[in-house]
Parts: structure tokens; sequence; C-alpha cells
């Protein structure tokens, strides 16, 4: 590390640093920029060398139906889980930086639960209570399981948001005389309308990528992550994985980069990182038994 | 609302969580109290057959479980070790050299986490298989235990998880004064002395929240194992999801489950313990 001078703030990285995140990059991006090299590679094997340009895939890709089921259904599912973790996760948020009562500790523990406990159990939990409940596997049980798991994230997201919030302008508002829904339309929803889109943009890909969850409430249908699932273990499948793959992850990146960028212009830069950050300090104080606003 | 009487309070807030709460009480709460139930019932599962321990003393009896437990520790460590390894120098530079390229950084981790999971894990196919991209790099005879290994497996299960391990340390060394850095270089202390006795210790409740968000699931985690693991990185997470839907054994399953949970919740315990330990020993 070129570190005996500590911190420069703005130095150029030295060549350690550079070398470091050029790793990093390329071990988190670098195995799905191959993929899609290797999506328009002209063989049905998944190996080198290169055999030639070819579209070929991208096309078998869009014909394949089981593939659009699969594709519609994630579809369906997010469009309904993320607004609904919206209205609970801001109801929750609103609701633990807003109110003293007994017993808001455990509450607050209660929503930071499903994000630390893992998707396997959660899925099979359900799976046995639906079971148990008589209730048929299909699209209303995975919507209703996923909410309930990733409103939290919502929650967590909005209320770093809400907690940085000075009350005082609300009493303000009070003040100078505008009635509690005057308050939230023109007070407090513009002060958390960037949270409100970054947490949706989480919960719809949370969703649409979620594989546990959909495996074990799902029953006999497919999802997008399923499908891909069932997909790599087929030999015939893995180029049209590629090429549907790399398709899927470049409209997720331009999707989640636009709208991150749009949300940085609609705030400071402080504020973006809180946001961030905030959903994993939820997290934890909810382990530790701590306040979760607090922490935030 | 600070000036209203208590319990009007109350009632607000009781209309506000209403919602949220009973989502968490049906959706959350009772199927986890199913499978506790599961778990303590008697085999066959009906109204008469009654309570016992029996599916636990199962689990922890046999033999093969203890085996696939030894492995997923193992695996799961090596993991988390590789993680903090990158985690803690990616942290340090977001928070004290990259300037205005912090939030450039964060943005790429975040994005990074929410490119579909599978999806990610099945490239390492691409560049580990034998006809991956590394073994036509190398010269000499193709490398077989790159793929459908352990090894495939820490790599693809630090790739899943490397965001949710950065952020808290990022979080926690966010809040160090640069001044205790600038002091410590000017007292004379080289940067591993500085490492080692600020970064790490102000870290410590960070690094806490990266073992709970992080350390517990992967203990789940049966994706990477089935995507790029084979017979020698059979983990706890493929043996459970194997139990409850190819064996249909739903008893022995959730004893199984709760048995991981308490034993990542007893790990939890120790990282929490230890971030205590080592903040009182600076403060």
């Amino acid at each position: 590390m070129s570190g005996s001078t500590f911190p420069r703030r703005f130095a150029r990285p030295g060549y350690v640093w550079r070398a470091f995140l050029f790793v990093v990059g390329a071990f988190l991006f670098g195995p799905l920029l191959i993929l899609v090299f290797f999506s328009f590679n002209d063989s049905n094997v998944l190996a080198l060398p290169f055999e030639g340009l070819t579209l070929r895939w991208y096309g078998a890709a869009l014909a394949d139906p089981s593939l659009h089921r699969a594709l519609l259904n994630s579809t369906i599912i997010a469009v309904i889980v993320a607004p609904v973790c919206l209205v609970l996760g801001t109801l929750a948020a609103f609701g633990l930086t807003r109110f003293r009562f007994r017993g808001r500790g455990a509450l607050a523990g209660l929503v930071a639960a499903p994000l630390i406990l893992p998707w396997l159990v959660i899925g099979i939990a359900a799976l046995m209570a639906y079971a148990k409940a008589d209730v048929t596997l299909g699209l209303p049980t995975v919507i209703a399981t996923q909410a309930v798991c990733t409103f939290p994230l919502v929650t967590a997201i909005v209320g770093a948001q809400l907690f940085r919030f000075e009350r005082v302008q609300e009493e303000a508002a009070i003040d100078l005389g505008c009635n509690r829904f005057q308050v939230l339309r023109y007070v407090v929803f513009p002060h958390v309308a960037p949270a409100l889109a970054a947490a949706g943009i989480f919960a719809f890909t949370w969703s649409f990528n979620n594989y546990e969850i959909s495996a074990f409430t799902l029953g006999f249908q497919q999802t997008f992550p399923v499908w891909v699932y069932s997909s790599v273990r087929d030999p015939d499948h893995t180029a049209i994985v590629n090429a549907v793959s790399a398709l899927i992850s470049a409209v997720q990146l331009l999707l989640i980069w636009v709208g991150l960028k749009l949300i940085k212009r609609r705030t400071s830069s402080e504020a973006a990182t809180a946001m961030i950050t905030g959903a994993t300090h939820v997290g934890a104080s909810g382990a530790t038994g701590r306040d979760p606003v607090s922490a935030a | 609302m600070t000036r209203r009487a208590g319990d009007t309070t109350a009632r607000s807030a009781a209309a506000v969580l209403a919602a949220p709460t009973t989502a968490l009480l049906v959706f959350f709460v009772v199927p986890f109290a199913v499978l506790v139930q599961m778990s303590l019932i008697k085999f066959p599962p009906n109204v008469a057959s009654g309570f016992s321990l029996e599916h636990y003393w199962d689990v922890v009896s046999d033999q093969l479980n203890l085996k696939i437990a030894l492995t997923t520790v193992v695996i799961v460590t090596i993991a988390m070790a590789l993680m903090l390894l990158i985690a803690l120098p990616l942290a340090y530079y977001m928070v004290f050299k990259a300037g205005r390229r912090e939030l450039f950084l964060l943005l790429a981790l975040v994005v990074a986490d929410e490119l579909a999971p599978v999806v990610r894990v099945y490239a390492w196919q691409v560049i580990l298989g034998r006809n991956g991209l590394i073994n036509w790099i190398l010269p000499g005879p193709p490398i077989d235990w790159l793929l459908y290994s352990p090894f495939a497996v820490v790599v693809a299960l630090a790739t899943s998880y490397i965001t949710y391990t950065t952020i808290p340390i990022y979080a926690a060394m966010k809040a160090i004064e640069p001044v205790t850095l600038e002091a410590a270089t000017d007292l004379g202390a080289g940067w591993f002395q500085q490492f080692r006795r600020i970064l790490v210790p102000l870290a410590a409740p960070g690094i806490f929240v990266a073992a709970i968000l992080v350390y517990i699931p992967m203990y789940a985690d049966f994706v990477a194992a089935d995507i790029v693991g084979g017979p020698s990185s059979y983990l706890l997470g493929q043996r459970i999801r194997d139990v409850i839907l190819e064996e249909g054994d739903w008893g022995t399953g959730s004893a199984m489950n709760l048995v991981m949970l308490g034993l990542s919740g007893v790990f939890a315990l120790i990282a929490y313990r230890m971030s205590r330990l080592n903040r009182m020993a600076t403060s």
C-alpha cells in the first residue's frame, strides 16, 4: 500500500491502489462481461476458442416460450411486490421514527428480522405454512412472502432519510397553519422522495432476482431466476442462457444506474450515502436489540 | 404531533403500524411458528402424534450432517476472510482516498449486488471451467479443480456477498476522524500499525454488522454450491433443501434449519462480543 502519508483526500490514487481497484472491479463485473462476450460466440458449448460472431442465441432466446413465461411471471411479481413494499415499508419507517411507544424496540427487531434470516429458512417456513393452510402455491404465494421479506429494506432506506429530517420543519409547518395532509404533501414528501425512489428500485430488483423464495413457494411455475437455474444444467441451453442473461443484466444495469443518477441529482451525495448505508445499519441494530433509528 | 396527549399518539402509531405489523405476523411469524412446530411434531405429523425432540436427535446424530456442517463452516469462513481482506482496504480507500469517486464506487458496489445473483454465480463457469478462460490463458494441461470444487464455491460466495461486507465497514470507517490518522502519522506510526491500532478497532462495529448480514445468510446459501460446487463442497443449505424437497422429510428439515440458525446465532454472538471487547480496549 502506498500509505505512510495517510489521508491525502484528493490525491491521485497510487499504482498499488489502482491495481487493487482494478482487481476488485474485475472480480465484481468481469464474469458478467465475459458472459456477454460468449453470448456472441457461434458455438453452443461454453468454451474457448471463439468460433465467430453470431446473434442467433439472442434470436433463440427471444423465441423460447418457457423463457417468455418465466420473464412475464418475474415481471408480474416484481410489479406488484415493489409498490406493496413501498407502502408497507414507508408506513413502518414512519411509525418507528415518529412515535414513542412501548414495544417499539421489539417491533423494530421484528421488522429487521427478515433481512437477517436466510431466505432459505423463510422460503421453507412459508412452504410449510401454505401447505398447512391448504393454500395452492402460485404467483400470489410468492408475492406475499416476497413482500414481507422485502419491505423491511424499504423501511431501512426511508427510515434513514426520515431520521435525518429536522422535526422542527414539520412543527413550523403546523404552526404556520398547515393541516396534517399539507405537512405530508409539502414538507415530508419532498424530503423522502429520493429515498422512496431508491427503495422502489431496490425492492423491484430484489423481487425480480429472487431465486430462493420463488423456488419454494411457486409450485410448478417458473420465474426468470428459476428458469436460469434449471437451464444452466442443460448443456443445450447454455448459449441461450448467456444471451438472455446478457440482455437482462444490461437492462437492469441501465435502469438502476439511471435511477440512482436521477436520485443523486435530487439529493446531496451525503444523503445518498446515508440512504445506502442506512439499509445495512437497521439490519444490524435489530439484531443487537438497539434502536434502529438512532443507529442510522 | 409532539404536543398531543399520550393516548392519541399511541392510537396514531397503531394506525400507521397496523398494516406492516399484520403482514409480518401473518406471513413471517406464523410460518416461522409452523416451522418450529414441524420440527417438534412426531412422525407421521397429525393431531394425535404428539411432540418429541427426535428430529433434533436425528439431525445431530447423523454422521453425514456433521461432515457437511464441517465443510460448510470451513468454506463459509474462508469466504468471509477473503471478503474482509477485500472489504477492509476497499472501505478504507472509499472513505479516505477516493475523494469525488467515493459515491461512484458506492453505487458500483450496489449495482453489482442488484444484478441477477444466479446469473452472476453461473458466469464463473465460463471463467473457471475446463475449457474456460483461466485454463485457456494458462499453459499446460487444464486444471480441473477450478470449477465444481470448494475453491469455486468460495469465489462465488465472495462475489455474491462482497457488497454487504463492504458497506457496513465503510459506514463505520466514515465515522473515523481523518485527524486521528494524521495524528498517528505525526507520531510515527507506520501504515500497518495505524491499520491494526486505529482502523480495525474503530471499524469493529462495522465488521460485526458485516458478520451478521453476511456470515449467517452464507450458512444457508445453496445457489453458489449448486451451480459451481461439486460433491466435495456439498453445503448445509443444499442438504436442508434436499431433505425438504427431495426426501420430503419436513420434520428433520425443520429441525436442521433451526439447528443451523442456532449455530449461526452463536457465531454472531461471539462476533458481537469480540467487537465490544475491541471497543472497550480502545476507549
